[in-house]
């Protein structure tokens, strides 16, 4: 009797530890959240990466030739442009916080590092992801109004284009940025200053822009990557593991034909693998 | 080192042992042994550079002494420790109500609770400001008001009147001496002599990273002869007075 009514205090402690951290979360998350809201320079990058996207399918003609001339048109210019915006959006999520010393302060509440981590990274991803959607989503809505045909197929086969094969280059875009703010983010843990911020964030820019490609053609060329192991080999690179996905799962679906071009699984192995590393280096950097 | 245990409520809330803190080569805290008293303001006082800040952030659980613990033997709370930064900063683009309501949601309370906080440190008024917009002083006083949230058994405030006209330091030192009439330790540095003098129940003087001084302002006055806590400071500070002693730097 005395073990059961012991059990029953644990699991009513575990709930309510339970309740009061779910609580802490969505307390930061939504700080975070209005933090993006209110900050005139994420919402300027919004209507930027709206202007750019928009501009880039105007001047390839994708508004009129379809979803999938526009995935293709605009393929490179993401690769580019959401990495930018995602290390804007997270360079200084924590670094602000620490200058500020409100690190210290929240080091006197009961919010672990892992906490304040996931509920800043929770808040500055759904800004983000909004950001992409908006962004995309304009140009989705503007290829389904202007496109010369109207499609009746809502399909994803071979051979057909498709506002489901944009849609995936949409999704697969907002967890491409997602990616890379986890990676902001560890790097806003890590640093003091904010120039020394500034200068890890071009850094990391030019590593997973170019270092990381770089490195795989490096390891080709060296006969350290057979051509079997390529198409996993992509997944080590966030930016790979993205132009493979998008390729092999939209324009290579559509054109029904040719090589593998990447392993999806083993990208979004890679994906998880990078957001999950970051977020733990961030957790570690905060809890120094 | 901070540990914890279940004693009885005439024992120091807060015990700093042997406490000492080096900044690489440079050694800041030497030897600190500091009882906190339940339901008591602790002023520390001493000379720029002689520890104080280093000393609270030990006590704050913020800063890991090189040596020596810190044990805290109070009931436990959502928040044990209450802290005001010396330069408290909030994130921009929040009201203070929005600040202190953040805060005041990571123990469990609402937003009244958050806004009789600011009353209580004489701010109400400025509850729709952003907290950019505040003077350093109203900055302050909404970094107390932080301080209490969730009643901590202990808060250290470091230099809470610092910026301050007269009369809102006293007030935030009359805040500090209703506080420990709940109960609550307060521990706070200041330069304001006069008000440790007036409001502390214990004042410990800190030089070059050493308690020279320690005890209840009348009996520290008595025991050196002078009749004010200025005295207590100036027969206890070992150089001089009107010159910064660098620690680390013999002159």
């Amino acid at each position: 009797m005395a073990a059961d009514e012991s059990a029953a205090v644990d699991a009513g402690e575990q709930t309510t530890a339970s309740t009061a951290r779910r609580r802490r979360l969505e307390t930061i998350f939504r700080r975070e959240l209005r933090t993006v809201a209110r900050t005139r320079t994420f919402l300027l990058l919004a209507a930027a990466l709206a202007a750019v996207t928009l501009g880039v399918t105007w001047v390839g003609g994708g508004f009129t030739a379809g979803y999938l001339p526009a995935v293709v048109d605009l393929l490179t210019p993401m690769e580019l442009l959401v990495p930018i915006v995602a290390i804007a959006f997270g360079y200084r999520a924590i670094l602000g916080d620490e200058q500020r010393g409100e690190l210290d302060v929240l080091e006197t509440y009961p919010v672990s590092a892992r906490e304040l981590v996931v509920g800043v990274y929770a808040g500055r991803a759904v800004g983000l992801a909004a950001t992409v959607v908006v962004a995309l989503g304009l140009v989705g809505i503007a290829i389904a109004v202007t496109g010369d045909d109207t499609l009746r197929m809502y399909a994803s086969h071979s051979g057909a284009d498709s506002p489901i094969l944009f849609a995936r280059f949409l999704v697969l875009t907002v967890v491409f940025a997602l990616v890379v703010l986890a990676v902001a983010i560890a790097l806003s843990a890590l640093v003091s200053e904010t120039k020394s911020a500034l200068a890890v964030a071009v850094v990391a820019l030019v590593v997973l822009l170019i270092g990381l490609d770089l490195a795989l053609v490096y390891g080709l060329a060296a006969g350290l990557i057979g051509d079997g192991e390529l198409i996993h080999s992509l997944a080590v690179s966030p930016l790979s593991a993205y132009r493979g996905l998008v390729l092999e799962t939209t324009v290579g679906v559509a054109s029904g034909t040719g090589p593998r071009i990447a392993s999806p699984l083993a990208s979004l192995l890679g994906f998880a693998v990078w957001t999950g590393g970051s977020l733990a280096v961030a957790v570690w950097g905060v809890s120094r | 080192m901070s540990e914890h245990r279940h004693h009885s409520s005439s024992e120091p809330i807060l015990h700093a042992q042997a406490l000492e803190h080096d900044y690489g080569s440079i050694s800041v805290l030497e030897n600190v042994t500091l009882p906190i008293s339940r339901g008591a303001v602790t002023g520390l006082i001493g000379p720029n550079g002689s520890g104080k800040t280093t000393l609270l952030r030990v006590l704050a659980g913020l800063l890991e002494p090189t040596a020596g613990t810190v044990t805290y033997n109070g009931e436990e709370t959502a928040r044990r420790i209450g802290y005001l930064p010396q330069q408290p900063a909030f994130r921009p683009g929040f009201t203070v109500a929005e600040t202190l309501s953040f805060y005041a949601a990571l123990v469990g309370e609402d937003k009244s609770t958050a806004m009789d906080r600011l009353e209580q440190v004489g701010l109400s008024d400025a509850r729709r400001r952003p907290v950019e917009a505040l003077s350093g002083g109203m900055t302050r006083l909404v970094g107390i008001a932080q301080a209490t949230i969730g009643d901590p058994p202990v808060i250290v405030l470091d230099e809470p009147a610092s910026g301050l006209d007269p009369g809102m330091s006293s007030h935030v030192f009359d805040v500090a001496t209703e506080l420990a009439g709940a109960g609550t330790a307060v521990i706070l540095s200041s330069h304001d002599l006069e008000l440790v003098d007036q409001h502390a129940d214990e004042v410990v003087v800190l030089d070059d990273g050493s308690i020279a001084t320690r005890g209840r302002p009348a009996a520290i006055r008595q025991s050196l002869g002078v009749d004010t806590v200025r005295g207590v400071y100036e027969a206890s500070i070992s150089g001089e007075t009107t010159t910064v002693r660098v620690q680390g730097v013999s002159s």
